[in-house]
């Protein structure tokens, strides 16, 4: 059976889908990275913060300059670039520095969490360890790679849509068509689209539609006789929520990288399309590179990717109000939440408490992310409280009292407004500081 | 000979059944949206007044809010113009009087324009908003004295401390110590006052007319008509604004005079707007005067229109939060009453601070309903970054 299993994998077929797959994902990369910059938001988001939240492990990572970080953003476009059409060294080259430049990014602030920016990140980890002597200028049918290769992308990608619908069935979502009932009637302006939008079934209707396209579409796309139509569907599904959200370039991306499930024959005309039909390099034959270790190791990768996302199942309390748990697992536009926090510093030798104005600290999307996740409250408050006590305040105090609502309930404390947060550290222990959450 | 993954596996029977059943069960889902898709876009005029219209809102908001409220501060300030001429030609108590009088009721008609600063009088380039450019406060003394003895001013530069309402304050109120009297001698004796205070009205006539001349039918309508809830849409731009006018009460005009910011030890009565003319609890009374009334979408004069309120009774789950928003504004403006007439507020919150502070503590208590509680209902986007996409 393993045998048997590991045959299969083993199978040399096509690398068309790989070679076309790099070639779309570098083109986004690149279109993403350029519109990045253009929309100013390197210094929005990197240099002109006072305070940056951290990911947790990655405290280390700072900002560079703001020159310094557009050379990095050019170095991951010519990197995107290497990562379409080189091969070799070159390409393995190319991999790693879209890897590392394009996470480095990513973790300098924890405000500016996507799920598809970790997917990506993950999809540049991923294409590190691909084989590397391929190339769209080469004649594709000598061109072959393992399977697994290109099946651990699929998986990846398939682990993206199917946790992304289990994470939708939930009482609020599938009974209440919660957060979509506030969500839908605001794009009621939406061309054509848009009347529907205020019917009262709508909401449900989108929420149900929505549950079943994110849990099933990759098996209608893995299929050859769905395929076609579940590729519409995609294109429409990511049309409309690209329309209806700010969510940038994710629909392009999605509706990108989908195409990997397309035949060996389709790709080849894309690549051919793509390189104008110039097919005339010659490629060393395949060399075998991706042996055991390159099995065991991800092996343990995709085991890690199955589990993590179901870490939250080891605490208690409601997952959407607490959030222990909820980053990295694939829940996207799952919920409408917000707060407003308010932070007072005291002084421990005068007992003097202010009240913090958070807009002296945090720029409007800082201030808004902060607000409503536990862990980036107790960060907020700890630099507080090292920032006040550095203007001289007394081994300072930092509570907050922060305000929450989640899916249009009435707001209510989201943390213990009494502890001081200088006292508490964030571990991936329980934050009995976090209040419970009743409905 | 190339493989596609699906041909391989060899016992596809049962697989293959499951596929057929979801096969069905999604196609007959999707045909069910085409539909309903095709059906609805048909169906629009009927369902159209059912729902919110945010172009009403915005036109309520426009049309008998926003321009109104830069017609009165024109008038005003056309006023404040001539009674300075009529002081600098005649320097007499009652010139002098009239002129403080006029600063009084344009300083006021200026605080319902206080929420707008987006559009013609948001940020442009090397301007600041509008507010900012003719309303900054604390005034710098040292700026304004500076001016005073050398005639060196550019009204235009940076130093938005030494220009505007509250500079004009000072010059014609005087400093804290100084009467009438003190200030009459001090125009007589001054040719650069004289003439720093005309240029100074005459800057900010020259900025309330842009604004308001900017406020026109053409740009009225492309306000109106965009009518979404992105960034960037009219009612994003006017929900953002409205909110961080209200915060701007609480942060800067209650909490930091009365000494709350981390780091201060003590009041700090000279951080008090309009601190010269002693009016600050008539203008802060203005201020949220004019914030109560955008969020009714009602105008100076009483009207009730369509406004956020209207819109979040639209919404759901939103007449609850209607109702706990008027009960702690109730609140607030019982604490803003309470706050006695005099002494002025510079003189209060040193030596009996507890009504400025009871205030202080109900628009905290109140932030969350204008803030995250509101645009959270409603889904108006407050910043222009990407979202977790789908």
């Amino acid at each position: 059976m393993r045998k048997k299993l590991l045959t299969y994998l083993n199978m040399e077929i096509s690398a068309a889908p790989l070679i076309s797959f790099r070639l779309i994902f570098g083109a986004l990369m690149i279109f993403s990275t350029i519109r990045f910059m253009h929309l100013g938001w390197i210094e929005d988001h990197y240099t002109n913060p006072m305070m940056h939240f951290k990911y947790w492990g990655f405290e280390w990572v700072t900002p560079l300059t703001t020159e310094l970080l557009y050379f990095i953003h050019f170095l991951i476009i010519i990197a995107a670039f290497g990562v379409m059409f080189f091969h070799g060294l070159a390409y393995r080259l190319a991999a790693i520095v879209l890897f590392l430049g394009f996470t480095y990014t990513e973790l300098i602030d924890l405000t500016y969490y996507l799920n598809h920016y970790y997917f990506v990140s993950l999809m540049c980890f991923l294409l590190i360890f691909m084989p590397s002597n391929l190339s769209p200028f080469s004649a594709l049918n000598n061109q072959k790679v393992p399977r697994k290769a290109i099946a651990l992308l699929k998986v990846q990608i398939a682990i993206l849509y199917i946790y992304a619908g289990l994470a939708k069935i939930n009482y609020d979502w599938l009974i209440d068509a919660l957060p979509l009932k506030i969500w839908v009637p605001a794009n009621d302006k939406l061309f054509l689209l848009g009347p529907i939008f205020s019917w009262e079934f709508t909401p449900y209707l989108f929420s149900w539609i929505g549950m079943l396209y994110d849990t099933f579409i990759v098996f209608f796309l893995f299929w050859k006789p769905t395929r076609l139509w579940a590729y519409l569907t995609v294109i429409i599904f990511h049309a409309l929520t690209g329309f209806m959200f700010q969510i940038g370039v994710f629909p392009f991306v999605m509706i990108g990288i989908a195409t990997i499930f397309f035949s060996d024959a389709w790709h080849e005309k894309l690549v051919r399309v793509f390189t104008f039909g110039l097919q005339s390099i010659k490629m060393k034959p395949f060399q075998p590179s991706l042996g055991k270790v390159w099995n065991y190791f991800f092996a343990a990768y995709l085991v890690f990717q199955f589990l993590f996302p179901w870490r939250y199942l080891l605490y208690q309390g409601n997952l959407f109000w607490s959030e222990e748990g909820y980053r990295f697992s694939w829940r996207v536009m799952l919920m409408e939440k917000a707060g407003t926090a308010t932070f007072y510093v005291k002084d421990t030798l005068t007992g003097r408490e202010g009240i913090v104005d958070n807009s002296e600290f945090l720029n409007a999307h800082q201030e808004k992310q902060m607000a409503m996740q536990p862990d980036m409250i107790l960060q907020f408050a700890h630099f507080l409280g090292n920032h006040y006590a550095e203007k001289g305040l007394y081994n300072p105090e930092v509570r907050a009292e922060a305000y929450v609502t989640l899916n249009a309930r009435p707001s209510r404390l989201l943390i213990d407004p009494t502890r001081n947060l200088m006292k508490e550290k964030d571990t991936f222990k329980p934050k009995d500081w976090i209040l419970h959450y009743q409905n | 000979m190339l493989h596609n993954s699906e041909n391989e596996s060899s016992d596809t029977f049962s697989v293959f059944k499951v596929y057929k059943i979801m096969l069905k069960k999604y196609l007959i889902l999707s045909t069910i949206t085409l539909t309903l898709l095709v059906f609805a876009c048909k169906k629009d005029e009927q369902d159209k007044d059912e729902a919110f219209d945010r172009g009403v809102m915005l036109r309520n908001y426009t049309e008998n809010l926003v321009v109104p409220a830069y017609k009165d501060l024109q008038n005003d300030v056309a006023t404040l113009q001539q009674k300075a001429d009529e002081f600098i030609n005649d320097i007499s108590d009652e010139k002098l009087q009239d002129l403080q009088n006029s600063w009084l009721e344009t300083y006021k008609s200026f605080q319902y324009t206080n929420a707008y600063n987006f559009g013609p009088a948001g940020e442009q380039g090397l301007n600041k908003s509008f507010t900012e450019e003719v309303a900054t406060f604390p005034v710098s003394i040292s700026k304004v004295e500076n001016i005073l003895s050398t005639g060196n001013y550019n009204l235009n530069d940076f130093s938005r401390d030494s220009r505007g309402f509250l500079t004009v304050e000072y010059l014609i109120f005087g400093k804290l110590n100084e009467n009438n009297s003190d200030v009459l001698a001090l125009f007589a004796n001054n040719e650069i006052r004289r003439s720093f205070l005309i240029d100074c009205i005459a800057n900010i006539k020259s900025r309330v007319d842009n604004v308001t001349n900017a406020w026109n039918a053409s740009f009225i309508n492309s306000f109106v008509s965009n009518n979404g809830t992105d960034a960037g849409s009219s009612t994003s731009q006017f929900y953002n604004e409205f909110v961080k006018s209200y915060e701007t009460i609480k942060n800067f005009k209650i909490e930091l005079p009365l000494g709350l910011r981390p780091g201060q030890t003590q009041a700090e009565p000279q951080l008090v707007e309009a601190l010269y003319s002693g009016k600050t609890l008539e203008i802060t009374k203005e201020h949220l005067k004019s914030i109560e009334n955008i969020y009714h979408g009602r105008t100076k004069n009483g009207t009730d229109g369509i406004g956020f309120k209207e819109y979040l009774d639209n919404v759901t789950n939103g007449k609850q939060l209607v109702q706990s928003t008027l009960t702690q504004l109730e609140a607030v403006k019982n604490t803003l009453n309470a706050i006695p007439d005099n002494p002025p507020i510079s003189e209060q919150i040193i030596n009996n601070p507890q009504y400025v502070e009871a205030f202080g503590v109900e628009l905290q208590k109140h932030t969350r309903f204008f803030k995250s509680d509101m645009s959270s209902l409603l889904g108006i986007a407050i910043t222009y970054s990407s979202g977790d996409g789908d």
